[in-house]
């Protein structure tokens, strides 16, 4: 028995051995960008890391990328196994305005650089960039070709994204800003769909057979945009005028298709290799170059220039 | 066919020391897991085995830890605690309340202080253990359904208090007259951060209990047949009822760490940690049919989650694969569990001819 012991001994020392001859030219690795996204099975937030790893990789640094769920707590985790891996900056998509923080802030007090992308966090000095799209500039886009496709009247209905999410409040209120200056656009609806597109079809489904006249749905995101389309079509009503937000594939065939007629591209993959153009400068150069606040504009996308846009990028 | 059976009258040495050795390292096994897990990581990632990375891992083990702790006396009964992860909620919830409302109190708001924070939080967390173990044993409700239903009801609650937002700030609390509720979860003892020092602290304290006291004798009889239990004197009742307060209390310390940690409390806090705590105490050989277990089982078990977590992290595994092999690696631990349980009865009559057995 002893024998056997010794045995399993040597062989996990051996294998240790051979695993450790494998990987000691890594001590002179490239240094590490650890990129933090919400999830990678969301197109939006795929595009989001894709563009930033193939970015960062073209610029000669190892890349790691993760998922937090949009769970702070498992946000705080990530930050610590990049605080592990000697990370030298971290692209953050954050997990909460307020809640994210403390990781921030312990990254930075650590000594890796936090470039935060697409959403902002509560504080200012801590992250070197918080690079976001323009949220009411593209709400307020989107209204104007709302409004436009309505004929400026009739009864309209609104699917509002997850109530505490303040890019849900910083839309709707953009939206209002412009539909209010149109006395014949009448809101008779509105609902929260918490950016789901099954909740956004079932909410569609029962407003329509509430209110027969309504001719317009305005939504928060694309996702309920086509939970809507989808509960329009399944209820055989036509000419509904439909439109979303953020820009997604999905969204942009739904426009080519004819079942949504407008779209507010968030340009997720020119955040992306910004924020990491940025964190390479500060890596060599100890700044950004650039205000921490970064407010990129959205494109407005209809059926004239959809084929300008493939996957949260101007292609032309 | 003779030698065969001359081999089982008459085993030869060698047999009963391999037999021996098969059922230790299947009893070991979690550990075996574990040291090949670290092995393997420091292995492949450079940064992995360091006294940084380390200190980083126990912290987050310290989670995962304290729920399979409190929860390995309810699974010792029998029975399952789904509730925890809302309960870790409840309770960072109702620490951030607490911490930015303060208690209305005559028209003005009063901060308590930390320590009262902790305390009230928790007693919140004991009040829905007390409705689990309320449920399960006078109600008559299995277990699985009313820490599902309580699951709920917890988490419900955790959105209610806050409206579905953060309670930010928690750190900064000098304002309001309170002393760093930060500290709680982030300060370091002896190098040693304060989650860490918990885990051990409860897990002591579960180890005596489980081991040393005629509670912890009580719970393993009640999993191993709770009318034979009865028929002997035991309080069935009151005893499920302290393990499913011990498991909420355990819920409440981690809910309290992670507000402490993030300096926020977000009511979403803690989803799927009740799986993960599960996992934990299956991995580390409990069986859930109650009875057969231990404590120590629970804390390995929380390791191996947490040493796979952290090192496939590192390793840059895609989140999807990480998924899978999680699933494989607890799949493969109950089957194993089986296998022993199998292996253990057909190897005895090898063993019951040595003299010191191996049925410990």
């Amino acid at each position: 028995m002893k024998r056997s012991l010794a045995f399993v001994g040597c062989a996990m020392l051996g294998a240790t051995l051979c695993a450790c001859a494998g990987c000691h030219r890594a001590d002179h690795r490239a240094r590490l960008i650890a990129i933090i996204v919400p999830s990678e099975d969301n197109p939006y937030f795929k595009a989001e890391a894709d563009a930033a790893a193939a970015r960062a990789q073209s610029l000669g640094y190892r890349v790691r990328v993760d998922a937090h769920d949009d769970d702070a707590y498992r946000q705080d985790n990530l930050v610590d196994a990049a605080f592990a891996s000697n990370a030298a900056a971290i692209i953050l998509d954050n997990a909460g305005s307020e809640a994210s923080i403390a990781a921030v802030r312990r990254a930075t007090r650590a000594g890796i650089a936090v470039f935060l992308i697409d959403r902002e966090i509560d504080a200012t000095g801590i992250a070197k960039a918080q690079i976001i799209s323009d949220n009411d500039q593209g709400a307020r886009l989107v209204a104007a070709a709302f409004a436009r496709a309505m004929g400026a009247k009739g009864d309209y209905a609104e699917l509002l994204g997850r109530e505490s999410d303040t890019n849900a409040q910083i839309r709707t209120h953009g939206f209002h800003a412009v539909l209010d200056q149109f006395p014949h656009l009448k809101l008779v609806a509105a609902q929260s769909a918490n950016w789901s597109q099954q909740e956004a079809f079932q909410k569609t489904e029962t407003m329509l057979e509430a209110r027969a006249d309504i001719a317009g749905i305005i939504a928060g995101n694309d996702t309920m945009a086509l939970g809507a389309a989808a509960a329009v079509k399944s209820a055989g009503r036509t000419h509904i005028v439909i439109t979303g937000f953020d820009g997604s594939p999905d969204a942009i065939n739904a426009i080519h298709r004819g079942e949504l007629q407008a779209t507010a591209l968030q340009p997720a993959v020119l955040i992306s290799r910004l924020a990491v153009d940025e964190a390479d400068h500060y890596l060599k150069t100890g700044s950004t170059g650039e205000p921490e606040k970064q407010i990129i504009p959205c494109d407005l996308v209809t059926k004239n220039n959809a084929d300008d846009y493939q996957n949260f990028e101007k292609i032309r | 066919m003779n030698s065969a059976a001359g081999s089982i009258s008459q085993p030869s040495r060698a047999v009963t020391a391999s037999a021996r050795l098969v059922l230790l390292l299947l009893r070991a096994r979690a550990v075996l897991v574990l040291v090949l897990l670290i092995v393997l990581f420091s292995a492949l990632a450079p940064e992995f085995f360091t006294a940084n990375n380390l200190s980083i891992l126990t912290k987050h083990v310290a989670i995962t830890a304290l729920l399979a702790v409190g929860m390995t006396f309810v699974v010792l009964t029998g029975g399952i605690d789904l509730s925890v992860g809302s309960i870790a909620g409840l309770s960072g919830i109702a620490a951030g309340y607490l911490l930015t409302q303060g208690i209305a109190f005559g028209g003005v708001a009063h901060y308590p202080p930390v320590a009262i924070v902790v305390l009230l939080s928790i007693c919140v967390c004991l009040v829905v253990g007390g409705l689990n173990g309320w449920l399960v044993t006078r109600a008559g409700v299995a277990p699985f359904i009313a820490t599902l239903g309580t699951l709920y009801i917890a988490r419900g609650t955790a959105l209610l208090i806050s409206n579905g937002k953060t309670f930010p700030d928690l750190g900064d609390t000098a304002g309001r007259g309170g002393t760093g509720f930060s500290a709680f979860g982030q300060r370091f003892v002896l190098h040693i951060p304060t989650p860490v020092w918990m885990m051990m602290a409860v897990f002591a304290i579960a180890w005596i209990l489980a081991a040393k006291t005629p509670f912890g004798r009580h719970v393993y009889a009640i999993g191993g047949n709770e009318r034979a239990a009865r028929l002997a004197g035991i309080r069935v009742g009151q005893v499920t009822l302290l393990t499913y307060l011990f498991s909420s209390a355990c819920a409440g310390l981690v809910g309290l760490i992670i507000a402490s940690q993030l300096e926020a409390a977000h009511p979403a806090t803690g989803e799927s940690f009740e799986l993960n705590a599960i996992a934990a105490v299956v991995l580390g050989g409990t069986s859930l049919m109650g009875g057969r277990g231990s404590i120590t089982g629970s804390l390995i078990g929380a390791f191996v989650i947490g040493v796979l977590a952290v090192g496939m992290v590192m390793l840059g595994i895609s989140e999807f694969w990480q998924m899978v092999i999680k699933g494989v690696v607890i799949v493969l631990a109950v089957a194993v569990d089986q296998l022993q349980a199998r292996l253990q009865s057909r190897l005895l009559p090898f063993l019951a001819q040595s003299d010191q057995g191996a049925g410990r």
